[in-house]
């Protein structure tokens, strides 16, 4: 393996070139990605101030567009540290039982929830509710994956 | 699942790491299945089979169930 081609920190592409061409173009894409983003969210709202709009949308889905990027045109093989055979680790198995663990929490606690707001006659909107659900299940899966990952050491 | 995974490993000289990195799979990996408390899919078991240059039954026994 030549210096060249060995592993580094930020891999390189599916379509060859260096880390700095992979950086490059995972750039661009996000900015289209998060240009496109911008633009259907003034489209949607459709406020009083449409580049205001746009341009906050941009700016701020920017770093995740590009990291999405990233992880979409990154070859695996060319990243330093990067397993061969990851379906076979044990972090595999604890990322199984947490995402299994936290399915059934969040099927309890939606359906235990829904039936409190219907004894209730509580409505809510619909995005602070999805969002608390997000938020629920990510923090459950966390805490889940962590305490497997404690038990085994 | 009982094992003879350390002892082996230590026959050859290996560090947990050395044959995490052989059989491409994480140190944690090794950890866990010379401590029991991480049953090798087949493959993998095959895999570890291969680099001790043994069986799977030679490195791998069922454990004893509670109260037998």
């Amino acid at each position: 393996m030549t210096v060249k081609n060995a592993p580094s920190k930020w891999g390189r592409a599916k379509f060859g070139g260096s880390s700095a061409h992979l950086l490059a173009a995972s750039l661009a894409a996000g900015v289209l990605l998060s240009g496109a983003l911008g633009w259907l969210f003034m489209v949607l709202r459709n406020g009083d101030r449409p580049l205001l709009a746009f341009a906050v949308m941009a700016v701020f889905t920017l770093p995740v567009a590009a990291v999405l990027a990233w992880a979409v045109l990154v070859d695996r093989a060319t990243l330093a540290g990067a397993l061969e055979k990851p379906e076979d680790s044990v972090e595999s198995a604890w990322y199984e039982k947490a995402a299994s663990g936290a399915f059934t929490d969040i099927l309890l606690v939606g359906g235990l929830g829904c039936a409190a707001l219907s004894f209730l006659g509580t409505e809510g909107t619909a995005g602070p509710i999805l969002g608390s659900v997000v938020a629920f299940a990510m923090l459950d899966f966390g805490a889940r994956y962590l305490w497997l990952k404690k038990t085994a050491a | 699942m009982e094992n003879t995974l350390t002892s082996r490993r230590s026959e050859l000289g290996w560090s947990q790491q050395r044959l995490a990195d052989e059989l491409g799979v994480s140190r944690q990996t090794i950890i866990s299945i010379e401590k029991g408390r991480y049953d090798p899919s087949l493959p993998l078991a095959f895999r570890l089979a291969a680099v001790f240059h043994c069986r799977i039954e030679d490195l791998f026994t069922p454990g004893h169930a509670p109260g037998k």
